[in-house]
């Protein structure tokens, strides 16, 4: 009795593993492994995707697909325009005569921070940095950043004044045409 | 042929059109604006507003115009020193230049921010309660 016991568990073990690698090679290349190891945030979606479709008896809820993007896709599609919001923020000097003056100079220095802002985000940012290192030990680093731009219609959406600092939220809207390419 | 009498009535009206139409053109005055300030570390550090009369004749057709009340003043200066405000977000909407630059040395940050306006001739039409200013390009 207790022979046919242990032998009946024995086989049950030996089936569930059977079972088991017959899956794994079944998934073939869209296995989880190769899926969290070497492969980018599209790639992943897209075995994600393939996945749940070997599932498919299941229901499966709350699936994110994304939009896969060619890496040459323009930007700025025609007809179609592109809403870029920022918020800037600026200090008031400390030898103002008024509070007026403060929320003045404030705002007219966050402005200025939300323009760079904006000109950050559309042409982008030159940066060059190097360090300095001594005796196995980095005695200076200098990072460098510019940015040059023109910045036209650019809108003020809100303007916040909180304890000397002055926060003001803009945005500008880029159209294909106004590129006129 | 028409009579004189029956024409008469029609030049009398058409004249002082005429008139102050021509003293309204020549109270049109162009200006060269030129705007500038500096932001260092987040606090405004140097505003600077240019205002002079332009030498010579502006080429060039009026763009979007805004109108500044003139409190019964005459020059530019004093128009816009009273609508400040307004002026200041009308020459913001214009485009201005940016120039930013900011350095990181061993963790502690600096920046400059430099907007310009770009010397600009604007066409000012001086009225009796408003002018009207627009940029020329």
């Amino acid at each position: 009795m207790k022979k046919i016991i242990s032998l009946s568990i024995i086989l049950g073990i030996a089936s569930v593993s059977f079972i088991g690698c017959a899956q794994k090679t079944d998934r073939g290349p869209n296995s989880y492994r190769a899926m969290n190891q070497d492969c980018y945030e599209q790639k992943c979606i897209r075995n994600s995707l393939d996945e749940t479709s070997d599932k498919a008896s299941k229901p499966i809820k709350n699936i994110e697909v994304q939009r896969e993007v060619p890496q040459d896709a323009p930007i700025l599609e025609k007809n179609k325009t592109l809403r870029i919001s920022v918020v800037g923020q600026g200090v008031a000097p400390t030898n103002t005569s008024s509070p007026a003056q403060a929320y003045a100079l404030a705002k007219r220095a966050a402005v200025a921070d939300s323009y760079r802002l904006i000109a950050e985000k559309v042409k982008g940012v030159y940066v060059e940095g190097d360090d300095l290192i001594q005796n196995m030990m980095v005695k200076r680093s200098s990072i460098r950043t510019s940015v040059t731009a023109m910045v036209k219609n650019a809108n003020v959406i809100e303007t916040n004044f909180k304890e000397g600092l002055c926060e003001v939220e803009m945005e500008i809207v880029l159209s294909h045409a106004q590129f006129g390419h | 042929m028409r009579s004189r009498d029956g024409n008469s009535s029609i030049t009398r009206a058409i004249w002082p059109l005429i008139f102050f139409s021509s003293f309204a053109l020549l109270d049109a005055k162009e200006f060269i604006i030129s705007y500038r300030y500096v932001v260092k570390d987040a606090t405004l550090y140097n505003e600077t507003l240019y205002i002079s009369e332009a030498m010579q004749k502006c080429s060039g057709t009026p763009q979007e115009h805004l109108l500044l009340t003139t409190d019964k003043k005459n020059s530019l200066k004093d128009i816009i020193k009273n609508n400040e405000e307004e002026f200041i977000d009308f020459i913001h909407k214009l485009g201005l230049s940016v120039e930013h630059k900011e350095k990181t040395t061993n963790l502690i940050n600096t920046s400059t921010t430099i907007l310009t306006l770009k010397s600009t001739c604007f066409k000012v039409d001086f009225n009796d309660n408003f002018a009207t200013i627009a940029p020329l390009k």
